[in-house]
């Protein structure tokens, strides 16, 4: 464990939103314009979705639109369903996503359009990472950290660095697990759902189970508070 | 001037708005619109040019002149951008051209960065000799008289990139184009924290009673505003609260329908004491800050609108509110979490009964509201962006960059 251990850096991400000039009426400009648009416009519109507060009706912009500017609730449901997280790559979602609204189109295939201006506007962000100056060398230190660093380090740690840093898993359960041997801690924190709770519900699960794993250090008995 | 933000504005954005600084330490920055005072560009101007060089960026602001010709043809220009039918001549459009090129004389036109403001400078960019250059359109652009649009999406096209306030009011373009939303300044005038002397002050100086809810709206009078429709929201509540109606506003003395509306809307108001139609002078914005922090609900009920930035200014007091959703509205009311969006009047006096029904329900979110506009509309949020602008055109092509 010693010579793979590094501490935790904490650190954020900030996006700022690029239109790429592409908007959409129905779902054929829809799914036209799935199809073409940069990977970049796609992470923005599924995995970003997230840094804007949850709206748990949806998990997506795509599934957004479609259920509150369309009114199609089936389609908002299924799109709402796909978890971005399940796929190797983007173009694999991309795959995903226009299956899902063929099939839907294939069942209901004169699909109404938007009034005017609640068209679906693509975009896509350029991130900017930076540490925030924060870390952990060990357990305890990473619970004090957790409970009081930025919201948005957590946004970036646990769903950001998933994709965009080509990690296959969130940031916190990689070094429990790679650099401290917590692996029931890291399958813990894994199981955390991403599109059930916010920032600030995911920061109490966390440091929840993390206080619950120090105590189990420490030979201290009795749940965590 | 920056440590003033400290515990207002959120960490994050205070530690990335230094990053970048420290990456364009010493770069010039130059801002470039139409006028020194008034209007919301100028506001946010004069505190984002010291904060800037506070942090070690060499920003400067220069404003063009113009005489009223030329300032006639821009407001047409303006207004057909947002929509209004406007006839722009090629007469006129040289004559913008030739006060533009007449400013570049005594304009020190060089920087690293250069953001034009609004259609009155845009032409500038012909006089372009170094720097990244971008466009910054403060307007609703999302439905343009095309023949206005396509002339200035000429001199737009030139840019290195455009920044518009909604995504929605973007153009078909081959340049970048950034979305920055505007933002508020928590220590102006018209949102610092207020004593509670101040405000009861503004209230016995205004003869608005205290001892009812408040409801509120604060805009010109503009159909576009609807203060008609809030008059008879107000109306079908009355039946079911005791509540008073405030209407605050300015006199607009380039808006000749201004009186016109002004006028209907006193002739709806006249039987009913409790609905106080104000008419404030330019500059009122303690008074302004006041009113918004004694109402119990502030409505925005726009049929078209901008950004509406009132918006804001009345979540950052911690008020819920009612807002059309139009514009920029429904990027700042979260509808059931900030306030309610609204699509007419009916909704309207709905929404406000709810309200006036479950102070709790007003209270949790007002306290969402206030969090929200710390998020994402102070005006440390917007310095962010357009550094972050102009640093990702220096790093062109990079989706990802660490600071």
């Amino acid at each position: 464990m010693e010579d793979t251990f590094e501490p935790f850096e904490f650190t954020q991400s900030v996006s700022i939103l690029k239109s790429i000039g592409r908007k959409a009426r129905n779902l054929h400009e829809l799914t036209t314009l799935i199809g073409g648009v940069s990977e970049e416009s796609l992470f923005y519109h599924t995995y970003q979705y997230f840094s804007k507060g949850h709206i748990l009706e949806y998990t997506n912009e795509f599934a957004y639109w479609a259920g509150e500017n369309l009114g199609e609730r089936i389609l908002a449901e299924h799109l709402s369903n796909i978890d971005p997280y399940d796929f190797k790559d983007i173009a694999d979602l991309r795959k995903k996503l226009l299956e899902v609204i063929d099939e839907y189109l294939k069942e209901f295939p004169e699909p109404r359009e938007v009034l005017p201006g609640d068209d679906f506007y693509f975009s896509e962000t350029v991130t900017m990472v930076f540490p925030v100056g924060i870390r952990a060398g060990n357990l305890a230190e990473f619970l004090m950290a957790i409970k009081y660093v930025d919201g948005s380090s957590i946004y970036h740690h646990f769903y950001e660095a998933r994709r965009h840093l080509g990690r296959a898993r969130d940031d916190f359960s990689r070094w429990f697990e790679t650099s401290l041997g917590k692996k029931s801690l890291a399958e813990k924190i894994s199981t955390i759902d991403p599109f059930m709770h916010t920032i600030e519900g995911i920061r109490a699960h966390i440091a929840e189970f993390v206080e619950e794993e120090v105590r189990k250090d420490m030979g201290v008995t009795g749940g965590a508070k | 001037m920056i440590a003033q933000y400290t515990c207002i504005a959120p960490k994050g954005d205070l530690l990335c708005l230094q990053k970048l600084c420290d990456k364009l330490s010493k770069r010039s920055f130059l801002h470039v619109n139409s006028t020194k005072v008034g209007g919301g560009v100028a506001e946010i101007l004069q505190r984002m040019v010291p904060i800037l060089n506070d942090l070690g960026v060499d920003a400067r602001w220069e404003v063009i002149e113009g005489d009223d010709k030329f300032f006639e043809i821009t407001k047409k220009i303006h207004n057909a951008i947002q929509g209004h039918p406007e006839s722009i001549t090629k007469d006129m459009w040289q004559y913008h051209f030739e006060v533009n090129k007449k400013n570049v004389e005594k304009l020190n036109l060089d920087a690293d960065a250069v953001l034009i403001h609004d259609p009155q400078p845009c032409p500038l960019i012909e006089f372009k000799k170094r720097g990244k250059w971008m466009w910054r359109c403060h307007i609703d652009m999302s439905s343009p008289v095309k023949n206005v649009s396509n002339h200035l999406m000429k001199y737009c096209g030139k840019y290195d990139a455009a920044v518009f306030s909604v995504a929605k009011f973007a153009q078909a373009m081959t340049i970048d184009e950034f979305i920055i939303p505007p933002s508020i300044d928590p220590l102006s005038e018209k949102n610092r924290e207020l004593t509670e002397e101040e405000i009861k002050a503004t209230a016995e100086k205004l003869h608005i009673p205290t001892d009812r809810p408040i409801l509120l709206q604060v805009s010109r009078y503009d159909r576009f505003k609807d203060p008609v429709g809030v008059i008879r929201a107000y109306k079908m509540v009355k039946k079911y609260n005791d509540c008073i109606l405030v209407l605050a506003g300015s006199p607009a003395s380039d808006d000749p329908e201004g009186a016109i509306v002004l006028k209907e809307v006193e002739d709806s108001a006249a039987d009913d004491h409790d609905i106080y139609t104000l008419l404030l002078p330019p500059f009122s914005d303690g008074d302004i800050n006041a009113l918004q922090r004694i109402a119990s609900v502030v409505l925005q009920k726009s049929l078209k609108e901008g950004f509406g930035l009132t918006v804001s200014e009345a979540l950052w007091k911690g008020k819920p509110v009612i807002g059309g959703a139009t514009g920029g509205i429904p990027l700042q009311i979260l509808h059931g979490i900030t306030g309610f969006l609204v699509h007419s009047i009916e909704g309207t006096a709905f929404r406000i009964r709810q309200l006036l029904n479950n102070p709790e329900m007003g209270k949790k979110m007002g306290e969402n509201a206030k969090e929200y506009v710390r998020s994402n509309f102070l005006i440390t949020r917007q310095i962010r962006d357009y550094l972050s602008a102009w640093y990702s055109m220096e790093n062109k092509g990079k989706s990802f960059l660490e600071l």
